[in-house]
């Protein structure tokens, strides 16, 4: 009928333009318009108009509106004292008979006057949960079939482990929506009178105040499993847990922890009396589960009603409905006859794939024994010493690590259920597979200038190389010979340290000639090997930054040693002038009768090393400066690896995307309750309520670049501790940091023992 | 004119749920609407010269704005940071607002504005009743003086969780807070007991 009606309509617009040609009169008047001016001055006036409306009567409008809430809050609400009194009658009055009820209640509710069903858990009698409203079924029936068990006709299994989650409970009827005329209904909890109208985004719950009952009503916007998003009371972790201990073997760090814990102790022992939780408040972690299988139960609820209305219709198919069907199917059997073939085939396809993927695993097991091999435990292994080594360390181990981790991630699929534990195996996998992908695609710009611009590039490192830790140092060396700074030097020994120096320099000048040509061959050689990846050259430059600069290591040891000894000596001459001397065995300083020559001779070499001990002290103070500035240079190349190993580019993209995919806890937002009960249709005396809107929180960024702000910290520890700058200022060797802590970053996403291949074998088998 | 001294408001839609709100933000009223209204459109304003100088700077301004774009280009020694300040002082909020959301049978959840992005920065935290050892009034050191404040004791960490900590009331309001929160957290279950 409507279809007719339509057509009819459009016949006769179509006539009435077709008759009085419409659109050319249409067009006429336009263009009339258009010569006239009408279409300049219109939107003249519109303008005027619309800015005189934004500038006064928007603003007034507000303000007026702004002030009458004002008014009524303040006198109403914002008044504490007045709060408070209420607060203390209405304890000391309600306190004896009070129950507290809750209610969740899912945020994307059909919003219209329909009757319907509310269906969900009961964790306790005041304890409801909402899952859903179902609408056009009769309310007996749904609870009796729900009771009886009958309800769940298809998905049985997935249902069954939906409650296994959510702690062992069948769904039933908790009461109506819009269901009838409520003003003179007493009120139970076991069946709830609710309302629900599209003016308002919160259900209306009928509650007469004198049930001696408050209520809670906690909304929340269900979580879509199938966006993996998820509710989480703590933070998800993006490292590995059983690495977290493993990372922090710092003294300090231990210290600090034992520290704390006593603490925690001391903080046991404070509270006079300790109210024990009520079961209420147990559960939260149960509702939260609750909460994220929403989504998945509502939809098996809607299938199955529509099942259970669809179900008196169903007849058996009649003979010649049969005949049409098979001979529609008939290519559909075909293909399922080809696809049976195909699954036949494809375990043996998949044998062959695993068998090539161990063999290469394999491979990579030996490659890193020989990173890892060491002559003698308490010795540096290959990976220690070259920051190349490391980097293939790291690739290395991640290649024999994604086979388990994608059978994780892929076993996740089957159980949606314990999503705080699976979801980080994704972003795990996903973040280390998205790292090495971008580090191809930055190595390989990286690599193609390299191999273009090899010649210029060789240059450049070459001339910079030779200006700055060859004739730069040269010219300094020099500079030391004569006066530096208007300082006197013992000219002797400061010739004699020069020139020492200074052919060693010449030597090392002559080999780096030597090298030089085959410089740009190097570089070729580095742009070839950053099709593996950025991260690869710049681990390359930064070993070839320590072979090139090794004179300057050399230098500094020599000249710390000198110096540190003549520190020694002073000391202990110090000493020996006082009339005092060092205790090796009770260590401590004790008083000595010296003879007089002794002291003669003490004194005498005192005073000498004190005079020479500036001109030592210069060379020393070139050598530990050169050598600090290539140690921040080859930090900062270090920083770079770390970011491009372990910058958590996944997450970050995850949580512009889909915040709700990272949860960092949950939140609550108490609503206006002015403002809810405007939009609520029945008007009658209710009992207080509370809305709360339920939201989750994203993970802060300060939870993703926890690691970099804990590596800073350890960095800062040792670095700027008074024991590194007292070596520094006496010359001792400074006590590098342990690599595992250094690295113990890089490593957090990956198990500290790898697997062995047979177990790799089963797991992928299966 | 900005700010006013911290006042405490507290919502109370039913006994088992409040809200105890602490902010700098003075009360309303005709004076103070009209005063934000022109430090906005101030603000605006600063915004969008801040934005047209930038563009024109870079010669981004699009083809039907040509009237902004400036010939000359400015120093950028002096540019940059001047609109880098600028912006920042536009993104500051005028007032602080901190508040203690306490639920019964949930658990209370401290929050606070931090000073700095209009709408953003707002930093929360969600504690199970479970957790929730002791809601205690204590007194600190602060800079040179003695402040008494409110804090969470929660089970198993070492650090007390402040409520209100940029503001850190005075005891008065503490103490009306922390009543409240007593109140609302432990009396139906002692009532029960």
């Amino acid at each position: 009928m409507r279809y007719l009606l339509f057509a009819i309509i459009v016949f006769i617009a179509g006539y009435i333009t077709a008759r009085f040609s419409l659109i050319t009169q249409a067009l006429e008047l336009a263009n009339f318009a258009w010569e006239h001016g009408v279409v300049g001055r219109t939107i003249k006036g519109f303008l005027i108009l619309s800015i005189f409306f934004f500038l006064f009567c928007i603003p007034i409008e507000r303000i007026v509106a702004r002030e009458a809430t004002n008014e009524f809050l303040s006198s109403a609400l914002f008044n504490p004292a007045n709060i408070l009194q209420k607060g203390v009658m209405g304890g000391s009055k309600s306190s004896s008979g009070d129950v507290l009820m809750r209610i969740f209640w899912p945020l994307n509710y059909p919003r219209d006057d329909e009757p319907g069903v509310l269906v969900g858990w009961r964790n306790s009698e005041t304890d409801i949960f909402v899952v859903t409203i179902l609408n056009g079924v009769n309310s007996t029936r749904i609870d009796n079939e729900l009771r009886s068990g009958s309800f769940f006709r298809k998905s049985r299994p997935s249902i069954d482990r939906i409650f296994d989650i959510c702690g062992q409970q069948e769904l039933c009827v908790l009461g109506d929506v819009n269901g009838f005329a409520a003003e003179k209904e007493e009120f139970h909890p076991e069946y709830l009178h609710t309302f629900t109208h599209k003016s308002s985004r919160y259900p209306q719950i009928y509650c007469p105040s004198t049930s001696g009952v408050t209520m809670q009503v906690i909304l929340f916007e269900e979580p879509d499993p199938r966006r993996m998003e998820f509710h989480s009371l703590t933070p998800i972790s993006l490292a590995l847990e059983d690495n977290g201990a493993d990372g922090e073997n710092d003294d300090m760090e231990i210290k600090d922890r034992e520290k704390q814990e006593l603490l925690v102790e001391k903080l046991k022992q404070h509270t006079v009396t300790r109210i024990p939780p009520t079961e209420k408040e147990e559960s939260l972690q149960m509702i939260i589960h609750q909460i994220n299988c929403t989504h998945e139960t509502t939809e098996i609820l809607r299938i199955n009603v529509e099942l259970l209305n669809s179900r008196r219709y169903r007849r058996a198919l009649s003979v010649s409905e049969r005949v049409v069907e098979s001979a529609h199917s008939v290519w559909r059997t075909a293909l399922g006859y080809g696809w049976a073939l195909v699954m036949c085939c494809f375990p043996w396809v998949v044998n062959i794939f695993v068998i090539i993927m161990l063999f290469w695993r394999y491979l990579a097991h030996l490659l890193l024994l020989i990173l890892e091999w060491r002559l003698k435990p308490e010795l540096a292994a290959l990976k220690d010493i070259s920051a190349t080594a490391q980097q293939c360390d790291i690739r290395l181990q991640q290649f024999c690590y994604w086979p388990l981790q994608y059978d994780t991630v892929r076993q996740r699929k089957g159980d949606l259920g314990d999503a705080t534990n699976s979801y980080p195996h994704y972003i795990r996998f996903y973040n280390s597979l998205w790292l090495v992908a971008n580090d191809i695609i930055i190595g390989i710009a990286l690599g193609s200038y390299l191999i273009e611009n090899g010649t210029t590039v060789a240059d450049t490192i070459d001339y910079y190389l030779k200006t700055y830790t060859i004739d730069g140092l040269g010219r300094t060396i020099q500079w030391l010979l004569i006066d530096p700074g208007g300082l006197k030097l013992n000219e002797e020994l400061d010739r004699f340290l020069g020139d020492l120096f200074g052919w060693v320099l010449n030597y090392w000048a002559d080999i780096t000639m030597q090298i030089s040509p085959w410089l740009p061959t190097i570089i070729y050689a580095i742009g070839i090997s950053s099709f593996a990846g950025a991260s690869m050259p710049i681990a390359l430059f930064s070993d070839l930054l320590s072979i090139l600069t090794i004179h300057i290591y050399s230098f500094y040891i020599a000249s710390a040693r000198i110096y540190n000894w003549q520190l020694s000596i002073i000391y202990s001459l110090f000493h020996l002038f006082r009339g005092k001397k060092i205790n090796v065995l009770r260590k401590r300083i004790d008083s000595c009768d010296y003879e007089l020559d002794q002291l003669l001779i003490g004194t005498t070499l005192f005073i000498l090393l004190i005079f020479l001990l500036p001109t030592v002290m210069v060379y020393y103070c070139l050598f530990a400066a050169s050598r600090m500035a290539i140690i921040i240079l080859k930090a900062a190349l270090e920083t770079c690896l770390a970011c491009l190993n372990h910058f958590p580019l996944f997450a970050l993209m995850l949580r512009v995307k889909d915040s709700k995919r990272l949860p960092g806890g949950i939140m609550f937002e108490l609503k206006d309750p002015v403002e809810v009960a405007q939009g609520f249709q029945h008007k009658f005396d209710t009992a207080p309520i509370a809305y709360i809107h339920l939201k989750s929180t994203p993970l802060p960024l300060s939870a993703m670049f926890k690691q970099y702000s804990q590596l800073g910290m350890r960095l800062k520890r040792h670095y700027f501790s008074a024991r590194v700058i007292s070596c520094l200022l006496t010359g001792k060797a400074v006590p590098p940091i342990h690599r595992r802590n250094l690295y113990s970053m890089q490593y957090s996403m990956l198990p500290t023992v790898r697997a062995h291949w047979r177990e790799v074998w089963e797991r992928l088998r299966k | 004119m900005f700010t006013h001294p911290p006042t405490l408001q507290i919502r109370t839609p039913s006994p088992t749920t409040t809200e105890f709100i602490v902010t700098t933000r003075p009360p309303p009223s005709l004076s103070r609407t009209i005063v934000s209204v022109v430090v906005g459109s101030l603000r605006l304003v600063a915004f969008l010269t801040i934005t047209t100088l930038l563009l024109s700077q870079h010669r981004l301004i699009p083809p039907w704005a040509a009237l902004l774009q400036r010939d000359e280009r400015l120093d950028p020694k002096w540019l940059y940071p001047i609109s880098a300040t600028v912006l920042w002082i536009i993104a500051q909020r005028s007032y602080t607002e901190e508040s203690l959301l306490v639920i019964r049978s949930l658990g209370v959840q401290t929050s606070t504005t931090a000073g700095t992005l209009i709408g953003m920065g707002r930093k929360t935290r969600f504690i199970q009743t479970e957790k929730v050892r002791d809601v205690v009034i204590n007194e600190g050191f602060y800079g040179m003086e003695v402040r008494f404040y409110l804090a969470v004791l929660v089970e198993g960490e070492a650090a007390l969780s402040v409520v209100f900590p940029t503001l850190l009331p005075g005891r008065r309001i503490c103490e009306q807070v922390w009543r409240g929160t007593r109140r609302c957290l432990y009396q139906g279950e002692k009532t029960k007991s």
